[in-house]
């Protein structure tokens, strides 16, 4: 008999690891990717290819050069790029796209000290510093079919704007007329961000989180159900408050945005109250603000409270003394 | 309590495929060797010299300090050898290792033991060498004598029958093959400690997955209006002792406090049944259901071995498959690897498990990525993600404050933080760690507080 291994207990573990986590996310986002090439054309496969594999090169040689320990391997980084791909619209040059995932990868993530060091989503941190820096990533374009949709009917909209639904929206509820309805919101083939605008995609990469464990089912329906009372409250009308929580980028943030581990509170109570605080600030920006859409903005601002939420929402040791 | 607050826990895979095996009395083993340290407290001294024939159950160490436990020949032959085993702190022990004769001969000094009071019953039960057969090894006559305080009465006798971790039987196939020596030993004790346990309740506490346990306690219990079988649910850690005080009576165990403080006290299961064993027929602990189990055991078994059998021998009986990587010495998590098969099984070793290469080598930590999920399963809600960081503090003071701000004292080591890690780390190593250095800590600012005076 050859050498014994030793080592602490326990000796078995659960079988999750950094890198399944990764994979899950990656999966439970693959049906929002395939509805923005469907929605907008190969552009926006383009820009996907361009800002995955632009994260992992610069995640590889940021290791590389730091002399770091390798982490391609735990996927993070295929996240930080799908994810930035998603929160674009097809406006964008795909030069851009590579600035923005170094500049998540290498910025806010690697000069952090890495995995798990981070302070605000790199994927975030990056769109909104291109929403600064070339505001056409915000604009929605107008989709470019893959093929013709008509066989849809009435789920897709007529004309195809370039607007995004929310600049109908956010105008009021009387304006709210010229948005597109709840059915063509589902099916999302309006202007907008390439993967935000599928809710019906987006959920069943929701409903694929929960049922892996990754997610708890209420930290991203305490965002969206905050934002969606809000409107209801304000404006007494159902419909209106369930467009407004189906347009923009709201489902695609609540879901994988808001649910980074490394970014928000550790305790679910604290992500709750993260979301509760981001669903605010989102209705906040949308209703009084410049911008038409408040998400990533509202993200960035609870990341930067995640250590106080998370210290405020501690939970007490059974029969701890203090 | 109106509302009570279920306890965090996990689902382990139960992998107890043992539990319909009948243990077996294995061949008498060659030689024995028994470490002075089977026990909590100070390691018992040998009595016995080199050369000397010993005889089964004859006391051949006795006790040595505050609480300690004797030790009793296992088999019959000759004391080849007294010698210092290395262990795990470090500062080794002695040990007694005795040649079998093969004829397995019972000293004939034993017979019945005999109390009228609680004196002579916490006599009785010391020099039976019974300590706790869950895995802390806490002599059981020291846990009996913590009943006998002025300040708290006890009210509920848990009994720990739960045997949460995967693949161990050995409790499990004790109450299905002896439930006359359970029911005895809870009689006994209630004899033995009527002054102090006149209106106790006895909470003999299983886990659901054993229904043919529950069903053979209740049939053994149904004239016993004092005896209560409680049936809890399958989850990791139940029978850690703060978690089953918890879910059996609802109340909270607090670190640094013996259980009496609790109005309680908890006993192993098996711990009861080998106590009844020597009262009635004075034959001490000399040997244990051993389940003998795990990816690299061929037919897994319950062995009922002499203490101080080598762990090879047990592996003989059920032979292995493939290179076995890591053979572990209890459940899989919370037991201890072991360095070699010669080493012996202990009193507290309720199971041997070996596991392949595969399986033996964890991987290795990477970074945390603040999941949250060791906190989340954590049966006693220890913020265990900021250990690490606490303990890394490099001033004393904070780092003692930032530890008991996490909560780690109440630690129950029940290793569900590691487990769920998707990181890997060795969050139940951390903890450790941080639990002994805050009790040095303490320890040493009382000295401080003492010399100022």
């Amino acid at each position: 008999m050859s050498k014994l291994h030793i080592s602490a207990a326990p000796h078995i573990n659960s079988g999750v690891s950094t890198h399944n986590i990764m994979l899950d996310v990656v999966i439970a986002m693959i049906p929002a990717s395939i509805m923005s090439v469907v929605l907008f054309g190969l552009k926006a496969l383009w820009i996907i290819l361009t800002c995955v594999a632009s994260a992992v090169l610069s995640e590889f040689l940021f290791n590389l050069i730091a002399k770091k320990k390798q982490t391609v391997g735990d996927c993070s980084a295929i996240v930080t790029g799908l994810l930035l791909a998603l929160n674009l619209s097809t406006n964008v040059e795909l030069w851009q796209c590579v600035f923005g995932s170094v500049f998540a990868i290498v910025v806010v993530k690697g000069f952090f000290g890495g995995i798990g060091k981070n302070i605000v989503n790199p994927a975030i941190a990056a769109r909104v510093l291109m929403l600064l820096t070339f505001a056409s990533v915000a604009g929605g374009a107008a989709i470019t079919p893959l093929f013709d949709l008509s066989f849809l009917g009435d789920a897709v909209p007529e004309i195809a704007a370039g607007a995004t639904p929310l600049s109908h929206l956010n105008a009021g509820v009387e304006a709210a007329a010229e948005a597109p309805t709840l059915l063509q919101l589902l099916v999302g083939a309006h202007g907008g961000a390439i993967g935000e605008t599928c809710a019906i995609a987006l959920i069943i990469g929701f409903v694929y989180l929960v049922a892996r464990k990754v997610i708890k089912w209420y930290v991203p329906v305490s965002f969206i159900a905050t934002v969606f009372v809000c409107y209801l409250v304000m404006n007494g009308d159902v419909t209106y408050a369930l467009a407004q929580i189906l347009a923009g980028g709201l489902m695609l943030g609540a879901i994988f945005m808001a649910t980074d581990y490394v970014t928000t509170p550790t305790g679910n109570l604290g992500r709750v109250v993260f979301c509760i605080g981001a669903g605010l600030l989102t209705f906040a920006i949308r209703q009084f603000g410049q911008y038409p859409e408040g998400v990533s903005i509202a993200i960035l601002a609870m990341n930067l409270l995640t250590p106080f939420i998370a210290d405020w929402t501690k939970k007490k040791t059974l029969g701890g003394i203090k | 309590m109106i509302f009570k607050k279920n306890i965090s826990s996990l689902h382990v895979p139960h992998n107890k495929h043992t539990a319909g095996c009948v243990p077996v009395k294995i061949d008498t083993p060659k030689e024995v060797i028994l470490p002075m340290n089977m026990h909590m407290g100070g390691h018992a001294e040998p009595i016995v010299n080199v050369g000397d024939h010993v005889r089964v159950g004859q006391l051949i160490a006795r006790e040595e300090g505050r609480f300690s436990s004797p030790v009793h020949a296992t088999v019959s032959g000759t004391v080849v050898e007294i010698f210092t085993m290395p262990t795990a702190d470090g500062k080794g022990t002695k040990a007694i290792r005795i040649e079998s004769d093969g004829l397995m001969e019972k000293d004939e000094n034993l017979k019945p033991a005999s109390f009228t009071n609680a004196d002579e019953f916490l006599q009785a039960v010391r020099e039976s060498g019974v300590v706790g057969l869950g895995g802390a090894a806490f002599p059981t006559w020291a846990k009996f004598n913590e009943m006998r305080n002025e300040e708290y009465t006890v009210d509920t006798v848990l009994v720990n029958a739960a045997e949460c971790e995967p693949y161990i039987t050995s409790d499990h196939r004790m109450m299905i093959d002896h439930p006359e020596l359970i029911v005895k030993g809870v009689e006994y004790l209630r004899e033995g400690m009527i002054e102090y346990l006149k209106n106790a309740k006895f909470k003999i506490c299983i886990e659901k997955n054993k229904p043919d346990a529950i069903e053979a306690m209740k049939e053994a219990f149904k004239n016993h209006d004092y005896v209560e079988i409680q049936e809890l649910k399958t989850i990791y850690p139940q029978g850690a002792k703060q978690v089953m005080l918890y879910n059996a009576t609802g109340r909270v165990a607090i670190a640094g406090k013996r259980f009496p403080y609790f109005h309680a006290i908890i006993i192993n299961v098996s711990s009861i049944a080998k106590m009844a064993e020597y009262l009635m027929t004075g034959m001490p602990l000399v040997e244990r259901i051993v389940t003998v189990d795990g990816p690299a055991i061929k037919t897994p078994m319950n062995l009922i071995a002499p203490i101080g059998t080598k762990i090879s021998e047990l592996l003989k009986i059920t032979g292995t498959k493939g290179e076995i990587g890591k053979v572990v010495v209890g459940g899989p998590m919370n037991g201890n690897a072991i360095c070699s098969v010669d080493d012996p099984i202990v009193k507290v070793s309720n199971a041997v498990l070996a596991f392949d290469e595969k399986s033996a080598v964890l991987p290795e930590p990477t970074e945390c990525i603040r999941c949250g999920k060791c906190a989340d399963k954590c049966p006693v809600g220890i913020d265990v993600c900021s250990v690490d960081f606490a303990y890394n503090q490099k001033n004393e003071d904070k780092r003692a404050k930032l530890l008991i701000d996490t909560g780690v004292r109440q630690c129950v080591d029940c290793g569900c933080c590691s487990y769920v890690c998707p990181a890997h780390r060795p969050l139940l190593a951390i903890n450790q760690d941080a639990k002994w250095w805050l009790k040095q800590y303490a320890k040493a600012q009382q000295e401080k507080e003492g010399g100022n005076k």
